[in-house]
């Protein structure tokens, strides 16, 4: 075997994505070492590392969030890169440059570039500047009430968002004059508590909107490709649920148009390593740049199974100074792959998070199959980290086949002592629209009233209380320990 | 093990006549029973419904495991005896499965005056604690009762197998390490008291169960104490204060939650090892029993017809088949377990004696549980049958049976006569169980010999009084026979507690299932015979 | 004796009919035959109800049984036959003073309504201090004994207004 591309690496990361990149590194004879705060110390991607540091926090979130202790770490076990993971710093610049500063690797784009499109506001300038549509907008001034004026005049259904966010925070729609006012201050306000900044801006609110996103490569020296892209639209509370590639129902021109406008923005930034350029997507088939996350994503997996790339050795090809690991022309895309994030929440009580004990996982076994995951039986689900407990990823030769295995593994995997959104997941892809491939992001609102509990017919009921009682141990002692011939005499009176 | 092969014809006019004939013995045997399960005085179970209060029935019912069986003991005793106001001797028995034990249910019944004890009352709980002694039953009493009915109580309280010998079992029970617990939904007044005091546990309802030697209006006259119920012995007094009682329960729903929850905590007494088979049903349907057995004592019937229809796979390994014919012996099994049965097929010879006495005597060798299917008219009598030894071939299978050392079962088929009873372990001889079937007649001799020996003896008083009028000795003859009848029929012997009592013939082979499965509890007695006179 | 089991508020009563030759259930007052029988604890198992067999996962979460079957999941409780009508020993109207001693604090007054095991009064005694809970769910009717009041063994410290009715 050659000499690994690094002797060791630290990921700044926890759960199934700690454990995803440790995964290809023990792949690549690469050593990894885990950060984790005190009450992780059990956890999984902790006794997956070669080596674990822990981070003192007041909060475990706090924790995964100190720079510092984390460079130092690495420092201290003699890692020679960090792979940050998604969330946590993996988009914050001062990390990047702090890794760089420490004469460590960071794998992932440079300091600059993750500033450039961290900003919503200089990343969509930068990709107008670049041939990448944008929506109408406007920006912020700090004037709330010229602010107001602007936005009117670009008209209505607006979008409000933080220009320093993402994932859905501080985020809002408006229809009419009336509600703008209050909608700037609300999102403001939340843009504030959320990012530490409570600049907004509103752009045209694009109806029944499809979220394409497109996975892109770059050297970071002008070179870029695309991966195909991915089709992210079912989402709930503004956080992607199911994602799939390629889109659905997405015309091959325009598909190749997004994916090759992507492209020219990464090789623009003179983007290095992996990144992901969002667009939404009319129904008419404008599609506008939303921002790009300078990260591996979540659903990165779908794309793996198209194209059976390894997107995190890719990214550490790339950091390592390998350049891209392949040509555009060498991409080549087969079948159809869908991922659904499984998370700790009641979808029949508006998706609130939910808490418990991970009593009993039971997960399929199938090779078109993965099941991204940091869990062990046992572990408590708490609300100190995301809910997002585990991505079930599920390729097919094509949609209808990746869709109808994706249903049988759902229904097949069984994650008892927390509340899930596992069966409403199944209830989503098994609705006639997500056949049909009639995506928008109101999806899961839109059919809200198909996608409640289906109620148990009578058989059901039935095998559900008999499974039940039998569970109970008093129970069962009661229909099992009966002495002969007592048992078999049964409820005789004489 | 070979199986019967029946000679029984369903078709025939006499099955058919036989069948008629014994399902009506049988539904006026059902209807009886129904009368004296539930047939009650409106007034009474008004006032139990007033009180917050079950029936006994319901309190069993639900103390049981569901969907196990309930083999109801004596469910007729009394039913000739006070006029009837002792339903069941006011007593319910039986044995039954709680929380997955075998045990001895025993409930008074607050239906009938108020749960008094009458003399059969005390004589049918000496024997549901002979049985629990017998068989190592556990034993849950559940308490409703006012006591001994004062009007009787020369025949319930002094003598040894009165009222007193129920405390004297229940101390030796708990000596033996046989578990006892009470259930008080009632009052439990003077001796009454006892049984939860000497229960190893017991659990009392609030508000309506109370314990105490002599109740408020006795302690008023005796002292002029003015006391209420609850003050004087009720539940939070009990289980605080006196700790006479263990659980104070808020109803009698959760009062047979805890005592079920109390005998989860028991352990499983180990049986001893009979041998046992995967039970089968018999290949005869046991209803056909209706149709073998004839519509009047003195015509005979195979008794191998009714063992085909009470055995597993009405398979039976017949011992001697050509020896001593009147008298079937031979192993079975009942709900799997080994048996030896002897079952009557005729009078007794003195070969049918000495093989009887033999095969009791390899059935002891080999740990086989005895079953005996009576249908006898005695030994054979004359004097050619007395110059063979028909005595002394009696009596060693009279000491053979008596002297067994494994669990011994008896049912009562058509007749039991003379000391043909005795041989074939009537009452007297401890087996384990004994059930009478309701066509069953029982006496020292039949209904005719005894009615003409009777008048024949008081047709002599009036023959010497110089009365001889045919008319009248026609009377006498027969209110002679009418009574002695009515003291031979099963009914009789049921209500005198002679039985365990009266059962279906087709519930057969259930009771002796459960009768056998409940002896297994005890340890095998010790070998060994008197002597024998050969 | 039946199991009440509850699903989504509604309550299920589940006994046994038969356990020969196949076990029997009564699920609310309909049998049904359950040829093959999940054995205890966690995990992947299948039942054959009436006939059909259909896997399920079931998972014991503290006094609960969550089972997914048919792609659905769902938390099924039982009725504690103790709860209802006040365990023994509760169901009592009056809170008695375990050991001789004096009150140290009063966290109720009369009239409040208190569920069983809510502390009404703190007691101390032999430098311990103990919390008098609530014996049953109720109304508290009295406090007899106030802040620095000293008391002796079983003095009765609270009492509860009557139950109404019996449960």
């Amino acid at each position: 075997m050659s000499t690994p591309l690094f002797n060791k690496v630290l990921v700044a990361n926890r759960g199934e994505i700690a454990c995803r990149v440790m995964r290809t590194l023990a792949e690549m004879g690469i050593a990894s070492v885990a950060i984790h705060h005190r009450v992780e110390a059990r956890a999984k991607h902790v006794r997956m590392a070669d080596e674990a540091v822990e981070i003192a926090g007041d909060t475990p979130v706090a924790a995964h969030l100190d720079i510092g202790q984390i460079i130092a770490a690495a420092k201290a076990t003699g890692a020679d890169a960090i792979h940050p993971g998604y969330g946590f710093l993996s988009e914050n610049a001062g990390f990047a440059k702090a890794v760089a500063d420490a004469g460590l690797t960071f794998i992932g784009p440079d300091a600059e570039t993750i500033s450039l499109m961290g900003d919503k506001i200089s990343a969509r300038n930068f990709a107008e500047a670049h041939g990448v549509p944008v929506a109408p907008s406007v920006m912020p001034t700090g004037d709330l009430d010229a602010f107001i004026a602007q936005a009117e005049g670009i008209g209505f259904p607006l979008l409000i968002k933080a220009a320093a966010g993402g994932g859905g925070k501080g985020m809002s729609i408006v229809r009419s004059a009336s509600q703008l006012r209050e909608a700037a201050r609300l999102a403001s306000s939340e843009a504030q508590r959320y990012f530490g900044d409570g600049r907004v801006y509103a752009e045209t609110y694009v109806e029944r909107p499809r979220h394409i996103e497109v996975q892109v490569l770059g050297d970071g020296k002008g070179a870029a490709i695309h991966l195909f892209e991915r089709e992210c639209s079912v989402q709930r509370r503004f956080q992607k649920i199911i994602e799939e590639a390629p889109s659905a129902n997405l015309p091959a021109k325009l598909a190749a148009e997004i994916c090759e406008s992507a492209v020219r923005l990464a090789a623009a930034a003179n983007y290095k390593n992996a990144g992901t350029v969002e667009y939404i997507l009319g129904a008419d088939g404008r599609y506008f740049f939303l921002e790009m996350n300078t990260r591996l994503q979540v659903e990165h997996p779908v794309t793996e199974m198209i194209t059976g790339l390894d997107l995190v050795r890719c990214q550490i090809e790339i950091a390592a100074g390998k350049g891209l690991p392949l040509t555009q022309a060498q991409v080549k895309a087969n079948g159809h792959a869908i991922e659904c994030r499984v998370c700790a929440e009641n979808p029949d009580n508006d998706f609130m998070p939910e808490t418990g004990v991970v009593k009993y996982l039971g997960v399929p076994e199938e090779p078109w199959l993965r099941f991204e995951n940091a869990l062990d039986q046992g572990q408590k689900v708490t609300a100190d980290f995301d809910p997002m407990l585990a991505k079930l990823v599920v390729h097919g030769a094509d949609r209808a086949e990746a869709v109808d295995r994706s249903i049988a593994a759902l229904n097949g995997l069984a994650l008892l002592g927390v509340k899930t959104n596992i069966d409403y997941l199944a209830r989503v892809l098994d609705h006639e629209a997500f056949r049909d491939g009639d995506l928008h992001t109101g999806f899961v609102a839109e059919h809200k009233s198909d996608l409640g509990p289906v109620p148990l017919d009578e058989t059901e009921l039935v095998q559900l209380l008999a499974a039940a009682a039998l569970g109970f141990r008093d129970f069962q002692d009661l229909a099992l320990g009966t002495p002969e011939p007592y048992s078999a005499i049964g409820g005789w009176r004489n | 093990m070979r199986k019967i092969q029946s000679m029984i014809s369903t078709s025939s006019a006499d099955f058919r006549r036989y069948d008629v004939h014994n399902r009506r013995v049988v539904s006026e045997f059902r209807a009886k029973q129904e009368a004296a399960r539930h047939q009650r005085p409106a007034r009474d179970l008004d006032r139990l419904a007033k009180q917050g209060k079950m029936r006994p029935r319901e309190r069993i019912e639900k103390l049981l495991d569901p969907g196990t069986p309930f083999l109801e003991l004596s469910s007729l005793a009394g039913n000739m005896a006070y006029d009837g106001d002792s339903p069941s001797a006011s007593s319910i028995v039986g044995i039954g499965i709680v929380s997955g034990r075998e045990v001895v249910i025993r409930a008074d019944d607050p239906t009938v005056k108020g749960g008094a004890w009458y003399p059969l009352t005390a004589k049918k709980i000496v024997r549901a604690l002979d049985i629990a002694m017998e068989n190592r039953l556990p034993v849950i009493h559940l308490c409703d009762s006012a006591g001994g009915f004062l009007q009787l109580q020369s025949e319930v309280f002094p003598d040894k197998y009165m009222a007193g010998r129920i405390f004297r079992n229940q101390s030796i029970l708990s000596k033996m390490g046989v578990k006892q617990l009470s259930l008080v939904f009632g009052h439990c007044t003077a001796g009454g008291a006892y049984i939860p005091g000497l229960s190893d546990y017991s659990v009392i309802v609030r508000g309506t169960g109370a314990v105490f030697l002599g109740g408020p209006p006795l302690v008023k006259a005796a002292t002029g104490e003015e006391v209420s119920v609850e003050e004087l012995g009720g539940a939070d007094m009990h289980t605080s204060v006196s700790g006479t009682a263990d659980y104070p329960a808020a109803s009698e729903d959760e009062a047979i939650h805890i005592g079920r929850e109390i005998v989860a905590q028991w352990d499983r007494p180990k049986k001893w090892d009979c041998q046992q088979e995967t039970p089968e049903d018999p290949a005869y349907d046991p209803e056909e029993i209706y149709g073998i057995v004839p519509d009047d004592i003195k015509k005979s019937f195979d008794m191998r017809e009714i063992i085909a229809r009470m055995v597993d796979g009405s398979r039976f390994h017949e011992y001697q088949p050509n020896y001593g014919t009147t008298l079937i012996c031979g192993y079975a099994n009942i709900w799997g377990y080994k048996v030896g049965i002897l079952a009557n097929n005729g009078v007794l010879f003195n070969d049918s004696s000495l093989k009887g006495g033999h095969f009791i005597e390899l059935c002891n060798q080999n740990n086989t549980p005895l079953v005996f299917l009576q249908n006898i008219t005695g030994y054979m009598i004359g004097r050619e049958y007395e110059r063979r030894g028909i005595t002394k071939d009696g009596a060693k299978m009279i000491m053979a049976q008596s002297c067994s050392r494994v669990p011994k079962f008896t049912v009562m088929c058509n007749g039991s006569f003379g000391a043909g009873n005795y041989g074939m372990c009537g009452r007297a001889f401890d087996g384990r169980f004994l059930f009478t079937w309701p066509n069953h007649q029982i006496g020292v001799m039949g209904g005719d010999q005894a009615a003409n020996t009777l008048a024949e003896v008081k047709l002599n008083q009036m023959k010497r009084a110089g009365l001889v009028d045919q008319s009248e000795v026609d009377r006498v003859w027969e209110d002679t026979r009418k009574a002695y009848q009515e003291q031979l029929s099963a009914y009789y012997s049921t209500s005198e507690l002679w039985d365990d009592g009266i059962i279906d013939p087709v519930d057969t082979r259930n009771a002796l299932g459960i009768a056998i499965s409940a002896s297994l509890n005890a340890p095998l007695g010790d070998p060994g015979y008197g002597v024998f006179r050969f | 004796m039946a199991i009440k089991l509850t699903l989504d508020g509604k309550v299920h009563g589940v006994t046994i009919a038969r356990r020969h030759p196949h076990l029997v259930l009564v699920i609310d007052g309909v049998e049904h035959e359950v040829s093959s029988l999940p054995g205890l604890g966690d995990g992947r198992k299948s039942i054959t109800v009436g006939g059909n067999e259909v896997a399920f996962s079931r998972a014991q979460l503290r006094d609960r049984q969550v089972v997914r079957i048919g792609g659905r999941t769902f938390e099924v409780g039982v009725v504690d036959p103790f709860s209802q009508g006040g365990a023994g020993g509760a169901g009592q109207d009056a809170v008695k003073a375990p050991m001789p001693g004096a009150v140290v604090s009063v966290q109720k007054q009369a009239g409040d309504k208190v569920t069983r095991g809510e502390a009404i009064v703190t007691i101390e005694s032999m430098k311990l201090q103990t919390a008098l809970p609530a014996p049953r769910d109720g109304v508290i009717a009295k406090i007899l004994k106030g802040e620095g009041e000293t008391f002796e063994k079983d003095e009765i410290i609270v009492t509860l207004e009557p139950e109404t009715e019996k449960a």
